[in-house]
């Protein structure tokens, strides 16, 4: 029961922004919110560009959308699976151990750091 | 199939079904082959029944009767094996998820630590240590809390300080 409530509260917070980035352009509207680690470093985040990826996707403009952020968009299928296990961690908790082996998530972390220098060096 | 056997606190393996028979395993040994994430006890394989005897307790397959003193004392000696972790016990959450949700929308690099704790407790969960494995969960889900407020909190800062791009 709390849990279907959960799983309600999610989908409608994610229909809700769903609609905003589709109808919504972060590059021209004023509204979204900018970020912070830029605007105080000058330094590009590992998120910089979500919010326009996300708009571009949404549009179906996938290629417009890694140009944007090419760290998300390769990241979403994988944290769209991670979620999927995390759900059924105590059913199927085999599945969900080998998601979060250890060699997986030291991948990410380093793919994460060097994402993160190198776009900061190439500018992408 | 290859089969690993633990028996009595011994390892051997690897071993086929043939050789599995003619090892005399009783029913207090454990198994592991590929595919299966930890060990397990030999009862809960249903392609092993019949290659091993049934026996209540862990006591050693004993070729001759055993008199009754004899039979305390090899449960005395024989401590049954426990392998680490349980198979039963699940790994506690890691939060990657939300390590990374948070580190990637959030712009704050507090996230990392909180990928760093998700390593921490996928280790300990592999070591068997499922206290130390809990702990780091807990701590990893603080981390990610953290992040996601300190997110929202220096929002305004952005809107402020205009000089980068959108993000």
């Amino acid at each position: 029961m709390r849990r279907s409530l959960v799983i309600i509260l999610v989908l409608a917070a994610l229909m809700v922004f769903g609609v905003i980035y589709f109808a919504l352009d972060p590059s021209s509207s004023g509204l979204f919110p900018r970020c912070v680690f830029l605007s105080m470093t000058g330094y590009k985040c590992p998120g910089c560009g979500s919010q326009r990826a996300i708009h571009a996707l949404l549009h179906g403009n996938v290629i417009e959308a890694f140009k944007f952020n090419a760290f998300l968009l390769v990241a979403i299928p994988w944290i769209a699976l991670c979620l999927f296990a995390e759900s059924r961690r105590l059913r199927n908790p085999s599945l969900y151990a080998r998601l979060n082996a250890p060699l997986l998530i030291w991948l990410f972390l380093a793919a994460l750091l060097l994402w993160w220098l190198l776009r900061n060096i190439f500018n992408w | 199939m290859q089969y690993w056997i633990n028996f009595n606190g011994v390892q051997s393996g690897p071993v086929d079904l043939d050789g599995l028979k003619e090892m005399g395993l009783t029913s207090a040994a454990y198994v592991w082959h590929e595919g299966l994430s930890d060990w397990v006890k030999i009862t809960q394989l249903p392609e092993l029944q019949g290659l091993y005897e049934m026996v209540e307790t862990p006591v050693q397959a004993a070729s001759e009767p055993m008199t009754q003193q004899a039979g305390q004392l090899a449960i005395n000696t024989t401590q049954p094996y426990q392998p680490q972790p349980d198979p039963a016990e699940p790994c506690p959450p890691t939060n990657l998820v939300w390590a990374i949700i948070s580190t990637v929308l959030c712009c704050i690099p507090s996230g990392i630590v909180a990928i760093i704790y998700a390593l921490k407790v996928s280790n300990k969960y592999r070591e068997g240590d499922i206290e130390g494995a809990k702990r780091a969960s807990e701590t990893g889900a603080w981390w990610c809390i953290a992040t996601i407020i300190l997110g929202i909190l220096t929002m305004p800062l952005g809107y402020l300080m205009m000089a980068g791009g959108v993000s």
